[in-house]
């Protein structure tokens, strides 16, 4: 039986999973999947408390409709994300975050 | 008419411009930008004229929106800043458009709108979901304006700094987000609230939650130890985006932080204290990380980023002393108040950056040199912004600075009171570093062709630079708007008495 905290247990690692590949990774792109993966965490999480946070015999559905928002704004942040990191690379012909450590003081 | 059509008109318009732009190549930028701040301007008028309260809302969005005092005093912040910086994009317009693709500079004029209307959502938002979608419209919206000037290496990068820290934060919010949810079962303020004060809430995942929510608004404002993107982009980010980031994101963040922390620290709740504290500390923090970098810097804009970040600062303190209060303001009022001093200050550095590029100047201190001398007049306004910016009394910024020194006298706060007031002490080092390079002699330098400066930017700097002086010396127009904002606030911050 699959408890809440089995559920919590996995988007926490996943959470730390995602938040570890950003700080160490170089890759811009891969670093955004583990952005990506971090959001992925948050939204089993919150699944997860809807589902046994059980009102009437049914479990409350607010949570869940934040998920549908999330998903549609992390879809947002990639259409625009992507498309910087595309204009980086046209520029700088490499997508390594020491390609970008020009701003400093 | 409801302030919800005013928002949804708004949004129409920043749709309708976008397609404008795209599909209308004869539109020229100023038919743009006149249509765009026309529109702000209406929407402003309205906001301040006919707009119903909560009765007039639309059924379907009542659940998800209050109208107290305070959000209608973001949502009119909102509309404040964001005509400044269309008009400001439209002053820009003249060198920005050598870094855009094809000299367009379209989006830019239509995006502020969609950012406007995310904060003014978020200004009056009763659930963490109305807050993250409004939050995200903002971000998102920045994400394109901050690096909209491709071509210059900088805001590219700048562009992709922020989106990648922006990203994070949004990770971070949404994890936080779930914990609170998962401690409270409830996800509107109203419900965190209580859940928070009441018997057998698990209090270390309330905290947990907590914790990585007020990290998540930590960026969006500034606050250390998430900080350090800040100077980076505001070098980055053109002008107009930089002003508007250091305004009316950081409104837009403490809009949301103030009904945050009102739900999670209100009275009796089984984490006020750690909340609480964990404001004050990153407010002390956050002020030096603000201030002491910037007595090394050499650009001026950069210098107003580390400004920017001070200032979070001294805003983190003013919410951390929920409870306390002074002039009949409390601590979101103190907030609101200093976000209003904040406004003419901040906006007058930049636009006097501004009209300095636009004479083929850069951004650095030598660029000042000078400007005493040839440029009398700019020179005066520079000042007044710098020194308000310091906090040099008859200035706004004086009485925003002493409103917090004051508050935390009040609640005994010794340590955070030291910070501030070293922060403060370093800052008049700094901000008349600037005025002093305008006004020391200008030996050595090339002589310049005298600065011009368009009439627009004459009426609109000396307007600011009168309302630095004259709120400076006569506050209490702010005052009673502020006021019923404190006290609409949050009915469990009892009213403070005796001063």
């Amino acid at each position: 039986m699959t408890t809440l905290n089995h559920y919590l247990f996995v988007s926490a690692a996943l959470f730390s999973l995602g938040l570890a590949g950003v700080v160490i990774r170089r890759n811009i792109l891969i670093i955004y999947m583990c952005l990506e993966m971090m959001l992925s965490a948050a939204n089993l999480a919150l699944v997860a408390f809807s589902r046994f946070h059980v009102t009437e015999g049914l479990p409350d559905y607010a949570a869940q409709s934040l998920v549908f928002f999330t998903i549609t704004v992390a879809a947002a942040e990639v259409a625009v994300g992507l498309a910087i990191i595309v204009a980086l690379f046209r520029a700088r012909q490499s997508v390594d975050v020491e390609s970008i450590t020009r701003l400093k003081g | 008419m409801s302030v919800f059509t005013i928002e949804a008109g708004l949004a129409l318009l920043g749709l309708f411009l976008l397609l404008l732009d795209a599909f209308a190549p004869g539109v020229s930028r100023r038919t743009l930008g006149i249509l765009s701040m026309a529109g702000v301007g209406l929407a402003l008028v309205l906001l301040v004229t006919v707009a119903g309260g909560e009765e007039a809302l639309p059924a379907f969005v009542k659940p998800f929106q209050q109208l107290d005092a305070l959000a209608m005093f973001y949502k009119g912040f909102a509309l404040v800043i964001t005509l400044l910086v269309l008009w400001l994009v439209l002053e820009c317009a003249p060198y920005m458009t050598r870094f855009t693709l094809e000299g367009r500079v379209g989006e830019m004029l239509s995006l502020p709108l969609f950012v406007c209307v995310g904060m003014m959502w978020m200004a009056g938002a009763k659930d963490l979901v109305t807050v993250f979608v409004a939050l995200e419209l903002v971000t998102v919206s920045f994400y394109v304006l901050v690096g909209y000037t491709r071509k210059s290496a900088m805001a590219l990068e700048a562009g992709v700094k922020y989106l990648i820290l922006g990203a994070i934060s949004t990770g971070v919010l949404v994890f936080g987000i779930a914990w609170v949810y998962g401690a409270t079962g409830s996800l509107e303020f109203e419900g965190i609230r209580q859940a928070a004060a009441a018997e057998g809430t698990n209090r270390t995942i309330l905290l947990f939650g907590a914790a990585f929510l007020l990290a998540g608004l930590g960026f969006k404002v500034a606050a250390a130890p998430f900080q350090m993107w800040v100077p980076d982009v505001y070098q980055g980010a053109s002008m107009p985006v930089a002003a508007f980031l250091s305004v009316g994101s950081k409104a837009a963040g403490f809009a949301v932080l103030s009904r945050v922390v009102a739900a999670l620290a209100g009275e009796g709740s089984a984490v006020r204290g750690e909340v609480l504290a964990a404001l004050i500390a990153a407010g002390s923090v956050t002020v030096l990380v603000g201030s002491l970098p910037a007595i090394f810097q050499t650009s001026v804009k950069r210098l107003l980023g580390y400004s920017s970040i001070s200032h979070a600062g001294f805003l983190l303190l003013a919410l951390g002393c929920q409870g306390a209060g002074r002039f009949g303001l409390d601590a979101n009022g103190v907030v609101a108040f200093y976000l209003a001093t904040y406004l003419p200050m901040t906006v007058l550095g930049f636009l006097a950056l501004a009209v300095l590029r636009r004479n083929g100047r850069g951004e650095e201190l030598e660029d000042f040199r000078g400007l005493g001398r040839r440029s009398p007049m700019l020179a005066l306004v520079v000042t007044l912004a710098f020194a308000s910016l310091a906090g040099l009394p008859l200035t706004v910024g004086f009485l925003g600075k002493m409103l917090v020194v004051l508050t935390l006298v009040d609640q005994g706060q010794w340590v955070a009171l030291a910070f501030a007031i070293l922060a403060a002490a370093v800052g008049f080092y700094y901000y008349f570093r600037v005025i002093l390079a305008m006004y020391s002699s200008d030996e050595g330098v090339p002589e310049a062709a005298p600065v011009r400066v368009s009439l627009a930017a004459r009426v609109v700097g000396v307007g600011l630079a009168v309302a630095v002086v004259l709120l400076g010396v006569y506050p209490r127009p702010l005052q009673p708007m502020l006021r019923e904002a404190s006290q609409a606030e949050n009915s469990a911050v009892s009213a403070p008495s005796g001063h």
